[in-house]
């Protein structure tokens, strides 16, 4: 057998590695395999080259022999476990070698992965409103919108006889159930009233549509008779405390109506756009069964047949609406007005289906049951969380990619020892997902203990649901997902160094790629100013709305609640808590200019003119004692208020700008005259009308949120026995309530005492604002706090980077502030960059938002500049800090080692 | 000149572990290019082990402490020999039992009687 030369083996050894067999168990194994087979080849003759040609051709040559070897490594490193164990390892003492960059990392990340969950638990938590209904994607509520004479009205109610109506024409649906809200009504067993509020009558067939499971009782029958009526559970409970059952129990309603309970049901989740905390049935309301297709005080749902469609229903309403509406047209307004001269002259009665689940994010009407949240908010809080994410994970790539150069060597020295880029990339990605799984424990544990604050804020009840799998395994899938995901590009750009640049040392590349990193800085900083100047706005029109003139005064107004339970002695009730020094003024009246308070409306016309569409006027029809206007501190401009001097007040009224506007009463309003529908019809064939003589005339004042403009107010000298209201010295509000409560407690014995304070039920008008603004300047404050961190690891990196170059600078000479300004001049300019593009995104945004308010505060540039300057100070303290670091150290630190 | 008839690749791929722990447990210590002359040798020149798909095997197999090796140096080359490991054996042992059934099982299904 003939044997290779050393030469030839040699020559096989050098081609070998020529052709990129590096892999030493494999090279060595390989020649070897190659010589036996060239031997064998020669046996017959051939000369080497041409049996080593052969051997080679059997193995595929190059492409072949990578293959080969590529296979090989690959089969080895399945040994998955072991492979793993090892980027593990590296993974904990990188992280710990580095252990400045990792808390800066691991604790930025866990506030932004922290920051972002609460967001996302908030929105899931609007997103389920109303989902518990079992027939939720059935059930559709008619919003009626009614355009009169100029008033615009969009409301949740519809009127009395519609519902059943539309039961009993429409075949597609298959169930309707109708709620009036009463509101507070005072409930006793025996003696002591207890103030109930959220209550509403209700038709027995809300059990069929609503998933409302009654504890006791049946729920065919619960709400049937007249005069019965279900509690909520924790009703049951404050009025049974004694575990009685209610059962057929009777109690007594506003000290006069006595209702059997026939049912318990439990408590209404919370997420649920209504929450009663009792029903009475509908047929104990007369109204309930009434034909007035004009009068809109029934919240109506409608339960579709399945597979029926909305919108074709909604198609058929205007037929239905014309017969039943036409002929009290008629009536109203003349023989010769139809339905289509109705709409013609611009008027609109329209009527839409909306979707149970879609009430919680995107019906914002009039009585509504309770205020509603907004979509908006769910679209600006899923942003706000995006970007602190990102803000988050930039960090996180800026931090790894700059320390390449510290970890240039390493990879250098790795690839030289024969690692792969995909060991490389590997080693990296598992250093990411690493800090991003410690990041998501830490982030778990903040979310913890920010929860309860968190819901504080925003008004809510929301728990982690830490026992639901699905939660854990995203929680997990997304701390594995963030870390490739942050992790992708540093571990591209690591493992694609080349080893000779490295090796050879003129390498820089921590300055150098810092084009990428310096765009993320921009960006961070962008958003944070963005958020920044979106609290800064919120709060302006926060205290704009507070401190604009609204036309009355609403400070020191104590509002007592339910006085109607007073009886006949009312009166007597005002005029004894008057006696008091520190009391001024008393008035008597439901309506205040607060929203929850009571609200009437109907259509005057100018006295003397026929009343046609042209010249009616909606009013608000509020009644009002002599004391009212002093009271509430509001403007009487011309002519006077009401006074006991004049017995003829009764048959006067006072209109506010808005309603002289509307009557074009401008000029010389005193001694003009409007008039009414005052029932019935008279002896010339057309309906009695009753005539009222405007005595003064009031400036405009809001009663309703800033979000609406000021309608048309007309005050009536007539009886509203629902509060009462005082305005008192400033010095003693204690001793005031203890007077006024000890008055009430003597001379009403078990009515319960219930008193707000004006400016307190004004400013829950804008709670839904207040809580924006708060939770907004939090998570602003945290994506700047997030985006800090970020920028002081940056620059304790570059002044680490640059330690010699500083000390030399000393030496040579440099003062510490030069030294300071050039390393913050660097990022000072992404600053500067960073605000110039963030301000017409920012000016956008605001603009967007303060639409909503028809009175808004101008956002001047001062907010802009003052919001840049906010970002370039913390910026600048946060670099500032680090390069006085470095620019006093000794440069005898830096430069001894070489 | 007479070829050997060739069992196609995708006929072996299953059983390329099962030949190299079971020629490697009848016949000792082997490297690599005997173990493709020896299976040459046994399947009559049908069964050609191609060394892109024997190094790999061979490597897996020593990475999962089937089998194990020793160095020789033999003048200038480096000769590596396989043995098959105790757990490499009692493997062996199951695979080819496996393979006995898996045979009955084609049997059957393709209605062919082995010889």
């Amino acid at each position: 057998m003939p044997q290779l030369t050393t030469e030839h083996i040699n020559y096989i050894i050098k081609d070998l590695h020529y052709r990129g067999l590096v892999y030493e168990p494999l090279q060595n194994e390989l020649v070897d395999h190659i010589c036996s087979s060239a031997e064998t080849e020669m046996e017959q003759g051939k000369k080497f080259i041409d049996a080593y040609q052969e051997v080679l051709k059997s193995f595929g040559h190059t492409k072949g022999l990578r293959e080969t070897q590529r296979q090989t490594i690959h089969s080895e490193n399945s040994m998955f476990k072991a492979m793993l164990k090892n980027y593990l390892t590296i993974a904990m003492r990188n992280l710990r070698k580095q252990s400045f960059y990792s808390v800066i990392n691991i604790t930025g990340l866990a506030v932004g992965i922290a920051s972002c969950l609460v967001i996302i638990l908030y929105i899931f938590n609007e997103l389920s409103y109303d989902k518990f209904n079992a027939k939720a994607d059935r059930i559709y509520r008619i919003d009626s919108e009614i355009l009169f004479n100029g008033n615009h009205l969009q409301m949740v109610t519809a009127s009395a006889p519609m519902g059943p109506a539309m039961k009993e024409v429409y075949p597609e649906v298959e169930d309707m159930a109708r709620f009036r809200q009463e509101g507070t009504i005072l409930v006793k067993r025996s003696i002591d009233n207890i103030r109930e509020t959220n209550v509403v009558y209700a038709d027995s067939t809300i059990f069929n549509i609503f998933t409302i499971p009654l504890i006791s009782g049946n729920p065919k029958t619960a709400l049937v008779e007249p005069n019965t009526l279900v509690l909520s559970e924790s009703t049951a409970a404050k009025l049974f405390p004694n575990d009685e059952d209610p059962i057929g129990q009777t109690l007594i309603l506003d000290n006069r109506h006595n209702f059997k309970i026939t049912g318990v049901y439990k408590d209404i989740p919370r997420e649920s756009h209504f929450h009663f905390s009792m029903m009475l049935s509908m047929e104990s309301l007369k109204d309930s069964k009434n034909d007035e297709w004009l009068s809109h005080n029934f919240v109506t749902y409608l339960l579709l047949r399945d597979g029926a469609s909305a919108q074709e229903l909604e198609a058929k309403f205007p037929k239905l609406i014309d017969i039943h509406v036409t002929p009290m047209l008629k009536q109203m307004l003349g023989p010769d007005v139809d339905m289509d001269a109705f709409l013609q002259a611009g008027n609109k009665l329209d009527y839409t289906l909306r979707p149970l689940l879609d009430i919680h994010l995107h019906s914002d009407l009039s009585n509504e049951f309770e205020p509603n949240s907004d979509i908006t908010y769910v679209y600006l809080f899923g942003a706000v969380a995006l970007f602190i994410l990102l803000i988050a994970c930039i960090n996180f790539m800026n931090l790894s990619t700059a320390r390449s150069a510290n970890r240039a060597k390493e990879v250098g020295m790795r690839k030289v020892m024969g690692s792969l880029r995909l060991h490389l990339v590997n080693q990296f990605l598992m250093e990411s997902i690493l800090l991003s799984i410690f990041s998501f424990l830490i982030a778990l544990l903040l979310t913890y203990f920010a929860m309860p604050f968190f819901n504080d804020l925003a008004g809510r009840q929301i728990s982690i649901p830490w026992t639901n799998p699905a939660f854990v395994i995203i929680i997990f899938g997304a701390s594995v997902l963030i870390g490739v995901f942050a992790g992708t590009y540093p571990a591209f750009f690591l493992s694609a160094f080349r080893p000779i640049n490295v090796l050879k040392g003129n390498m820089a590349l921590g300055m150098k790629s810092g084009l990428i990193r310096s765009g993320l800085v921009v960006f961070q900083f962008s958003i944070s100013i963005i958020l920044i100047i979106g609290t800064f706005t919120v709060q302006q029109q926060l205290s704009y709305i507070q401190e604009k003139k609204i036309g009355f005064n609403k400070d020191q107004v104590i509002v007592i609640q339910d006085a109607y339970a007073m009886g006949d002695q009312l009166q007597s009730f005002k005029d004894e808590v008057l006696k008091n020094s520190a009391i001024t003024n008393g008035s008597i009246s439901g309506f205040l200019p607060v929203s929850g308070t009571n609200r009437n409306d109907n259509v005057y016309w100018p006295e003397g003119a026929d009343p046609s569409q042209d010249n009616m006027v909606s009013l608000q029809v509020w009644s009002v004692d002599q004391d009212y206007v002093p009271t509430l501190g509001m403007e009487i401009m011309e002519g006077r208020n009401f006074s006991r001097d004049f017995p003829s007040d009764s048959g006067a009224v006072i209109l506010n700008e808005a309603a002289l506007k509307m009557f074009n009463f401008t000029e010389d309003p005193i001694g003009r005259k409007i008039a009414t529908f005052g029932g019935g019809m008279g002896a010339n064939g057309k309906p009695n009308s009753v005539s009222f003589e405007v005595i003064g005339s009031l400036k405009d004042f809001h009663f309703e949120s800033l979000k609406q403009s000021i309608t048309p107010v007309a005050l009536f000298l007539r009886k509203s026995t629902s509060r009462v209201s005082f305005r008192f010295q400033a010095s003693d509000t204690q001793g005031v309530i203890n007077t006024i409560q000890n008055t009430w407690v003597r001379m009403a014995p078990g009515q319960p005492f219930q008193y707000t304070f004006l400016d307190q039920a004004f400013g829950k008008m804008y709670d839904s604002e207040q809580r924006l603004g708060k939770i907004f300047a939090v998570f602003a404050g945290l994506a700047i706090l997030i985006a800090s961190l970020g920028l002081f690891a940056l620059t304790s990196f570059t002044a680490e980077q640059r330690n010699k170059e500083i000390g030399i600078r000393k030496v040579l000479g440099a003062s510490v502030s030069s030294i300071v300004m050039l390393l913050s001049r660097e990022f000072g300019k992404l600053i500067i960059i960073a605000f110039i593009l963030s301000v017409p995104v920012a000016w956008y945004a605001v603009n967007w938002w303060l639409e909503s308010y028809m009175y808004k505060v101008e956002v001047g540039v001062v907010v802009y500049l003052l919001a840049g300057l906010a970002s370039f100070l913390i910026a600048w303290l946060t670099m500032g800090f680090q390069s006085m670091k470095a620019a006093s150290s000794n440069p005898i630190d830096a430069l001894r080692s070489e | 000149m007479y070829r050997p008839l060739m069992h196609s690749p995708e006929l072996l791929k299953g059983t390329l572990q099962t030949i190299l722990l079971k020629v490697l447990q009848d016949n000792g210590k082997m490297y690599g290019y005997e173990i493709t002359q020896k299976v040459k040798e046994l399947s009559v020149g049908r069964i050609l082990l191609t060394e892109g798909a024997l190094y790999p095997a061979l490597h897996k197999l020593e990475a999962e402490g089937l089998l194990q090796t020793e160095t020789v140096l033999i003048g200038k080359r480096v000769r590596k020999y396989y043995t098959i490991t105790v757990t490499g054996k009692s493997l062996v042992k199951e695979r080819v039992i496996e393979f006995r059934e898996f045979i009955k099982t084609m049997s059957a299904v393709l209605q062919v009687q082995f010889a």
